[in-house]
């Protein structure tokens, strides 16, 4: 190639690699704008005495939010109701969207409306579903006929919406409903992935359904199992809508005062913005932890296949 | 589809078996579609049918006066109206504005040579970790300095677009056929078209998923809402129902119809088009609020 052709690559080169920054720019100045200084911005203020509305400029006062914040009983609290949240959504969450979907993979017929009908709740709103779920739980509501019909305690009020313990249980209960079809079509997918040829050779050795299921498909489908239990859990710790709205129709804040209520309503209630960037903080960090377990887990599987 | 029916699950061989999988299976996917029967059935019904015990499931008078208060609101000002086309109008924005930008970037990443360029990709996939709920407070004190309270720009420059379609596109995009593109640029077509109308014109699957997962997660939103919009009429459907529903006289009929016509347009676009919703990368990543 002579002289003059290298060149006129070169500037080529350089040229589409100017169209490809444009191209790209949008995105730089977008997750600047909106993701990488808000969060740089959420450390920022922790550190300082900032209030919503007012006119005072903020002062530094170092660790004292967080002082402040991992004493207050208020905080300890949310850390509770969201660890129970949490935990109770999971696990029903996790057991039924797996039995769910080996059911449905074991169906010749049918599979598809299953889905459907199962997946239908992901699809509402979640304003929507906590206001359906808010009459269902009303004391002359669904759910008290029907667990009276079922335990056969005629007239009994299980106050779903007034008791402490019972709101606890009634928004895993709105949450568990919402979301199982969603986590079912995940576990839908990756079983669909493990290869055919492994479980008709068990079947040629005599492996009957359950020994299939617990020596066969559970282990192979451990990367869906840990991409699954991370998301449920990511997907827990941003609960808002139900908690929000049952509290605003009079329900008891205290035990569902999820950490993402507590921010919101530090942030805007009590204009306190210094603490509720503390809070913001500890989530972030809670959720990048589990972020970074399911990158380990992707990776690592990656590797073994 | 086809991967699922083929998947790799024998059938169940005997009788009892195969009869109580399916008899759990039809069971569990009837009792889930409950709530969402007692909700249409109580939109058409006066209050003291929905409360009365024990229930009845279909209407005696059939209410659709539920309807007409559900929009009219309780103080009549039909403020319900003007926040449904809030809710249209911020949702399309988003999936469009999505779609655009994500394939720009999408394209970006995949189709041209740069120094950084993974640099810029790591960078975008990491803001995958960071929760909204974590940085709502400071994009709320950024929108209020540019004065973007209660204007369509507040509601949605937030999120106009995502990291997860940037992933989605820059995958789609990298199989795309260079040679097309190459071809294209020797005819002496300029880049900003090359991106126009053959790039963007032929993204359509990608294009179509990412679009609706926009659709819905705006749709669904509440906390921005929230936050942003304070005036009534800026309100979003999901911001309005809480208010709705805070109301202490408010009706429980007229609830269920307010939720009903929340819920009509993402069921309509959830029948016509469930393979967007039921397909392997559309579920990835649905369940960000």
């Amino acid at each position: 190639m002579t002289l003059k052709g290298k060149r006129t690559v070169r500037s080529l080169e350089k040229g589409r690699a100017r169209w490809g920054w444009a191209f790209v720019a949008p995105g730089i100045l977008f997750f600047s704008i909106f993701s990488f200084y808000p969060i740089l911005n959420a450390f920022y203020t922790s550190f300082f005495n900032k209030k919503l509305l007012s006119l005072k400029p903020p002062k530094f006062i170092g660790f004292q939010n967080y002082e402040r914040v991992l004493s207050s009983p208020d905080f300890w609290n949310s850390v509770r109701a969201t660890a129970v949240f949490a935990a109770g959504a999971f696990v029903p969450l996790f057991l039924l969207s797996l039995l769910f979907a080996v059911l449905i993979v074991s169906r010749k017929r049918f599979q598809r409306t299953a889905q459907m009908a199962l997946y239908s709740p992901a699809v509402l709103s979640s304003a929507v579903a906590a206001l359906i779920w808010l009459l269902i739980f009303d004391p002359r509501g669904l759910a008290n006929q029907f667990v009276n019909l079922v335990a056969n305690t005629p007239g009994i009020d299980h106050k779903w919406l007034a008791d402490a313990t019972m709101v606890q249980l009634s928004t895993i209960l709105v949450y568990v409903w919402k979301y199982v079809g969603y986590f079912t079509i995940l576990f839908v997918t990756g079983i669909g992935k493990i290869p055919q040829s492994v479980n008709e050779a068990a079947v040629i050795d005599g492996a009957g359904p359950v020994q299939r299921f617990f020596r066969i498909t559970l282990p192979l489908l451990r990367p869906t199992t840990v991409l699954v239990s991370v998301m449920i859990l990511i997907q827990c710790l941003k609960t808002f809508s139900t908690q929000y709205l049952f509290t605003q129709r009079g329900a008891p804040l205290g035990p569902i005062n999820v950490l993402t209520l507590n921010i919101y309503n530090t942030a805007l209630r009590d204009q306190n913005l210094g603490r509720a960037s503390v809070m913001s903080v500890i989530l972030f960090l809670c959720m990048l932890l589990l972020s970074w377990i399911q990158i380990r887990f992707s990776r690592s599987e990656e590797a073994e296949l | 589809m086809s991967a699922m029916t083929r998947a790799g699950q024998p059938r169940w061989k005997s009788l009892p078996g195969a009869v109580l999988a399916a008899a759990i299976l039809v069971s569990f996917s009837l009792l889930i579609l409950v709530p969402l029967l007692f909700m249409a059935g109580a939109s058409l019904m006066p209050p003291h049918e929905i409360m009365k015990m024990p229930y009845d499931w279909i209407p005696k008078e059939w209410k659709w006066a539920n309807f007409r208060q559900a929009l009219a609101g309780n103080d009549g000002n039909w403020i319900y109206l003007r926040n449904i086309l809030n809710s249209l109008v911020v949702s399309l924005s988003i999936a469009f504005t999505t779609v655009l930008l994500s394939a720009s970037v999408g394209y970006g990443l995949a189709k041209f040579d740069f120094r950084g360029r993974n640099a810029v990709f790591m960078g975008i996939m990491a803001t995958m970790m960071i929760p909204f709920e974590t940085v709502m407070i400071p994009l709320y004190m950024i929108a209020v300095k540019l004065g973007m309270q209660d204007s369509y720009a507040g509601l949605i420059v937030p999120f106009m677009m995502n990291a997860f379609g940037v992933f989605l596109m820059r995958q789609y995009l990298l199989t795309f056929p260079s040679e097309i593109l190459d071809a294209a640029r020797i005819d002496g077509c300029s880049e900003p078209r090359i991106f126009r109308e053959i790039v963007f014109k032929n993204s359509g699957p990608a294009a179509a998923t990412l679009a609706i997962l926009a659709f819905r997660q705006q749709w669904d939103n509440l906390l921005w809402p929230l936050l942003i919009a304070q005036r009534e009429e800026m309100k979003t459907i999901p911001a309005y129902i809480v208010k709705f529903a805070a109301e202490k006289n408010a009706d429980e009929g007229a609830m269920m119809a307010v939720a009903a016509i929340a819920s009509i347009p993402v069921f309509a676009l959830f029948f016509g088009l469930s393979k967007y919703f039921l397909g392997g990368s559309a579920v990835y990543s649905a369940g960000k609020e």
